[in-house]
């Protein structure tokens, strides 16, 4: 159900619709950022330091054709669409179309207009890349 | 082209290895051939074979305590004196990657932290551009810093590389022998990195 950007493929269909909307718009995501991943809590305060210096190196996301982001998977190189899902949990997830909390989504643990963080709902995928800090690059 | 490699070897290794044997890169934060999505424990080991970590008649005039790292044999020596050595299978620097020279070790660091180099980044642009040490990160359970250099002996999450020349001039073991090595090994220890082997 991956949602390609391949140059001659039809347009992709949008993130599931069925999935209660997420409190807060994509647009939230769009920007250059700086990223790093951590394991544990204490060493968040630090990987959020290293993501700032990471700018040089940013990760663009930008807006995508049917609402949704344009962003990256664990372990694929080509970018999909990807949308915010709401899940029953309370949680919001990143993810492709279909029901919120499926492995290849990302679960959203906090979003300021600075920073984003979120981790792979599948637990090996969470192991091997840890938890994600997206920190927005660019002026305060 | 050449020279300046040269320069920035010389720079990279600010004074304290002998010689890069053809060039070395800027900046040595990991090895292009390691990969993100890989998890390895850090009781794991070889459990067979010539890399298997062991004991072995060891001739030299280095005092117990010194660390003999044989790129081309891909062992490293801990020598225990006695003629014996302590040895353990490595996976070297790439052609164009290896050094040699005498240094000692500066700084320990348990689960060290992990850059990417912008060409890995490219490749996998999924990868995040530093990752706070852990199981999944290829530089594994253990560093130990090598001098004033960029080069670190350290762990890997792949163990199958040890015995091949893939790194950018580390040096790496497989995370059971990395912690053993790492225990036993104080700061200030005698690291010699030799290109061919003796005999």
């Amino acid at each position: 159900m991956s949602l390609g950007l391949g140059g001659s493929k039809p347009a992709a269909p949008a993130p599931d619709v069925s999935a209660a909307p997420a409190p807060y718009s994509v647009d939230r995501f769009v920007g250059a950022w700086g990223v790093a991943s951590y394991r544990l809590d204490k060493d968040r305060p630090r990987t959020e330091a290293a993501a700032r210096a990471q700018c040089k190196l940013p990760y663009v996301i930008k807006r995508g054709p049917t609402d949704g982001v344009i962003m990256h998977v664990a372990d694929d190189s080509t970018p999909h669409e990807l949308g915010l899902k709401a899940g029953d949990d309370g949680k919001v997830y990143l993810g492709f179309a279909g029901p919120p909390g499926d492995t290849q989504d990302r679960v959203v643990n906090f979003v300021s207009d600075r920073e984003f963080i979120a981790r792979y709902v599948d637990p090996d995928t969470n192991t091997r890349y840890g938890t994600m800090v997206y920190v927005r690059c660019g002026k305060a | 082209m050449k020279a300046m490699w040269a320069l920035l070897a010389a720079f990279c290794l600010v004074g304290a290895v002998a010689r890069a044997d053809e060039a070395a890169p800027k900046v040595i934060t990991l090895d292009d051939g390691d990969q993100l999505g890989r998890v390895s424990a850090e009781q794991t080991e070889i459990d067979d074979g010539p890399y298997k970590r062991q004991v072995v008649f060891y001739r030299t005039n280095y005092s117990p305590g010194t660390i003999v790292i044989s790129t081309k044999e891909r062992f490293l020596y801990l020598v225990l004196g006695n003629h014996r050595a302590l040895r353990y299978g490595i996976g070297v620097g790439r052609q164009g990657f290896q050094w040699s020279g005498m240094v000692t070790i500066t700084r320990k660091t348990a689960w060290p932290d992990w850059t990417p180099p912008p060409e890995m980044i490219k490749r996998q642009p999924y990868l995040p551009r530093f990752m706070a040490g852990g199981p999944g990160n290829p530089l594994g359970a253990r560093a130990l810093y090598l001098g004033a250099t960029v080069y670190r002996i350290h762990g890997t999450n792949a163990p199958e590389t040890i015995g091949t020349a893939v790194s950018s001039g580390c040096f790496r073991l497989v995370n059971g022998d990395v912690v053993d090595l790492f225990d036993r090994t104080p700061i200030g220890t005698k690291v010699v990195i030799r290109q061919a082997p003796e005999l």
